[in-house]
Parts: C-alpha cells; sequence; structure tokens
C-alpha cells in the first residue's frame, strides 16, 4: 500500500530536495523503513537506536499523532513528519 | 487610557471593525508586548504591531545590523549596516508610530536575565534564531504565565505556534529537547527572504487576537508552511503530562542555559557512512598507510571497553581543543556509541575548516548490529 511522506526541509537533503515521497508500509515501522531503503540514513534521523522517535521530531498519519511506530499507515494516508526549526 | 483625536484617525480602519472597535484599540495601546529577536520574525511582527498601536514594545536583541540581514529583515536599511539592531529598530518604529513607547533591550537573554526582562509585558513573541534562547523563553513564559507566540524558519519551511500558559500546550510539549547536532538552523542552510515576512506577521496577527481578545489562537494547533507548494497544514499538538516545565513532575522550576547545537547545513557537508559503508572503507585501505584517521570520540572508558582497531580516543568535550592532532592529509571518520557526539564532532570540526568529515550513522551500535555481533559497545 503507497502512502505519502511530507519531508520537513531539514531532511530533504536526504530526498533529493523532495517535499512528499511515496512510500510502501501498512505501519509507520514499515514506511521509515522503506524511505531508509530509499534513502539511506533517513530513518536515523527521525529515530534512535531504540527506535524511539526523536525529541525534537514529531509523526504524524494524517493528523494524528504517532506515538508508536506500530500504528498503521492506510493507502492514500499521508504521514508529516515535522523537525524543530531553530531560524528566526 | 483613551484615545487621542490623532489615535482616532490613525486607526480608523480597525475603529472600523465592529469585532475590534475602540475597546480592542484600546486594549493594544494598554499592551505590552515583548518581541524577542529584531530579525527575520521580529522585523515584521515588531512593524505590523507598532502600527497596530501597541502601547509598548519590547525588542530584545544584541547584534549589530548586517549586510546580509537586509534580504529579510525588513525593518533595517543599507544605512544601518554596523548599527545596533535595537536603536535603529526602535528609531523606525517611532518614526512609523510616534503614538507607542519602544523599549530596546540590547542584551542577550540568559537564565540570570530572561524573567526580569520579561516580567513587565503582557505578551512575548518569540523569533529567535537560536534554539537554547526558544527553550529559554518557553520556559520562562511557562514560569511566569504569560503567553508566548512563537515562529521559527528553515529555508523554504516555518512554523508558528501559540502557547498560552494554563490553556494549551507549552514549546517543550511540542518538541520535549532538541538533541544536539540535529536540529536545523537557517544562518547557512539559507532562508528565503519573504518567509519570514509570512511566519512575522502571523505571529503579528496572534498578539492582536490575544490582547484584544478576538478570533481563535493557534493554541495546540502546530501551524506548519511550505513557501514552495504555498501549502499550510494544521496539526494538533496535546500538552504532555511528563512535559519537563508544564507537566505533572516538573524538572524545571527556574531557568536555565542550555548549550549551543550545530546547524543543518554543516550536517549537509558531513559525510554519513553506514557500518558496512565503513567496513568497505577500511578493508579497501591498505593498512598503515590508510588515508583515514578514525577518532572515536567516547569517553575514555567506553574506549577502552572496546574500540575498533586503529580508531584514537579523542573524547567530545576535548575535541576543539585537540582538533590541531588531526593530520590534513586524513580524513576524519569520528565514531561514538549511537551517532549522536560524532555528528557534533564533525560540526565542530567544519567550524574549525576541516573539509570533509565523516561519521559512522547510527554509531558502534550499528557496527555491532551490521558488521561485527561479538563487538561489545559500552554503556554511554
Amino acid at each position: 500500500m503507497s502512502c505519502t511522506v511530507r519531508i520537513p526541509s531539514p531532511l530533504r537533503s536526504y530526498t533529493a530536495g523532495a517535499a512528499t515521497v511515496a512510500a510502501e508500509g501498512e505501519t509507520v515501522e514499515d514506511v521509515l523503513a522503506d524511505l531508509e531503503r530509499r534513502f539511506a540514513g533517513i530513518r536515523f534521523r527521525m529515530v534512535d537506536e531504540q527506535s524511539r522517535i526523536r525529541r525534537h521530531i514529531r509523526l504524524y498519519v494524517n493528523t494524528v499523532e504517532v506515538t508508536a511506530l506500530s500504528q498503521p499507515v492506510a493507502a492514500r494516508d499521508t504521514v508529516h513528519v515535522i523537525c524543530a526549526l531553530s531560524g528566526g | 487610557m483613551t484615545l487621542t483625536a490623532s489615535e482616532l484617525s490613525r486607526y480608523h480602519r480597525h475603529l472600523a471593525l465592529p469585532e475590534l472597535g475602540r475597546a480592542g484599540q484600546e486594549r493594544l495601546k494598554n499592551a505590552r508586548v515583548v518581541v524577542v529577536g529584531a530579525g527575520g520574525l521580529g522585523s515584521p511582527a515588531a512593524l505590523y504591531l507598532a502600527a497596530a498601536g501597541v502601547g509598548t514594545l519590547g525588542l530584545v536583541d544584541c547584534d549589530r545590523v548586517e549586510l546580509s540581514n537586509l534580504q529579510r529583515q525588513v525593518l533595517f536599511d543599507t544605512a544601518a549596516v554596523g548599527r545596533l539592531k535595537t536603536e535603529v529598530a526602535r528609531e523606525r518604529l517611532l518614526a512609523l508610530n510616534p503614538e507607542i513607547t519602544v523599549i530596546a533591550h540590547t542584551l542577550t537573554l540568559r537564565a540570570e536575565n530572561v524573567l526580569e526582562v520579561l516580567r513587565d509585558y503582557d505578551l512575548v513573541l518569540d523569533g529567535t534564531d537560536r534554539l537554547a534562547t526558544r527553550y529559554l523563553v518557553n520556559d520562562a513564559c511557562v514560569l511566569l504565565g504569560k503567553p508566548l507566540v512563537s515562529a521559527a524558519i528553515h529555508r523554504f519551511e516555518g512554523h508558528a505556534m501559540t502557547y498560552v500558559p494554563g490553556r494549551g500546550p507549552c514549546y517543550r510539549c511540542l518538541f520535549p529537547a532538541a538533541e544536539e547536532g540535529l536540529v536545523a538552523s537557517c544562518s547557512e542552510a539559507g532562508v528565503l527572504g519573504v518567509l519570514p515576512g509570512v511566519l512575522g506577521a502571523i505571529q503579528a496577527t496572534e498578539a492582536v487576537k490575544i490582547v484584544t481578545g478576538i478570533g481563535e489562537p493557534i493554541v495546540g494547533r502546530l501551524v506548519t508552511y511550505d513557501a514552495l507548494e504555498l501549502r499550510f497544514v494544521e496539526l494538533p499538538v496535546a500538552r504532555r503530562a511528563d512535559c519537563a516545565v508544564c507537566g505533572e513532575h516538573r524538572t524545571i522550576t527556574a531557568p536555565q542555559d542550555t548549550g549551543e547545537v550545530c546547524d543543518s547545513a554543516a550536517l549537509s557537508r558531513v559525510r554519513r557512512l553506514t557500518a558496512i559503508a565503513l567496513r568497505d572503507l577500511l578493508t579497501s585501505e591498505a593498512s598503515g598507510s590508510s588515508g583515514l584517521a578514525l577518532i572515536d570520540v567516547r569517553e575514555p572508558h567506553e574506549f577502552d571497553t572496546r574500540h575498533l582497531q586503529g580508531a584514537r580516543n579523542i573524547p567530545l568535550a576535548d575535541l576543539e581543543r585537540r582538533l590541531g592532532e588531526l593530520e590534513a592529509a586524513r580524513m576524519p571518520i569520528f565514531l561514538c556509541r549511537s551517532g549522536r557526539r560524532s555528528l557534533t564532532a564533525c560540526a565542530i570540526a567544519l567550524r574549525a575548516g576541516i573539509e570533509a568529515p565523516a561519521h559512522l550513522e547510527g554509531g558502534l551500535l550499528a557496527w555491532t548490529a551490521e558488521v561485527d555481533p561479538a563487538f561489545e559497545v559500552a554503556p554511554g
């Protein structure tokens, strides 16, 4: 199943500048694994080595905040990756 | 304080709005609002608040105007280059609206002065470009019970959210902590000049709404803006019961200074090696004549437990002063337990002019997972 992932500005260096990419997976974990396969290193910028979402990152499936990577993702869902920004 | 004849004329278009009217304009006149950071966000925010008739406007900044500011910081002009931002801003805002009072705070906010500076204001706008200051201002606002309108920008993207203590989440509920080396700033990554115009105007809008009591502020709603697609997205944010400053078991009861973080421009110039890629690099290098320098930035006790063959130990805290030990001809590859300290090490190396630092993504834990299951990584 294909969903859409919105990539935050600070992580677009991994996706060749793409703001939106398609990804496959039935859970958030699957989606992150699919992203990692295509954009090596991007997963580690979002989750740590214990697979916890980093504290300056928020993930949403549509408008529901992701609290566990096992959260299901359906076809045509949008996964939003939000990264803290510090510019002013 | 009631409105004078000239103010009735100046604010006529506000007075024509029944939702705002004379009572709302008087609230604006009696309001005290402080803008932290007279930069890309603070410029439009302060201009609109001055124009709107906020009676007392504070500005916090310690920098001088630079030529590179003028692409987006619309408070300043070319003749102002080299002058203190707060002084120039004060002149500009008073020229726009002499009916108001502008207070210049030419200082850096720190734990020891933040409460004193913010205490006298009703509302705080955060447009700083330092993450540490964002947390400092948030914590001070929670501790003082002041509403805070925050925005941040990076390249073509911006965020805005309003925090009203007791009514919704705070900035630490949104992002509990910024991990060193992993958060983006835009001083080097670049920023579209008009981007802070959009976000600063949103901040000013929120301030006017809160002061006058009209509309619905973006409390508990993170607004993200992508200029390239001209797309706004709104996402809900809940209070965190475990928030360190506004949660049920608070650990932050006074403002505290935190360290600097490195920026994403630096991160984009770092070579990120997977464990497999590092193994292949090491295998392909002739032993003893390697062009690589493995620098393990963990603490000595971690290093002593187990380290990669040929690695040298320079703990992260010592790196800056020991950078001279790195040989210019060899590409440093920084290693640590999880990849976090090594990324910071790369940023330190870049700042010191080392061109192509690399680090092991995921750290030695990834090495154990992907290359050598027998490699024991000491607890951090």
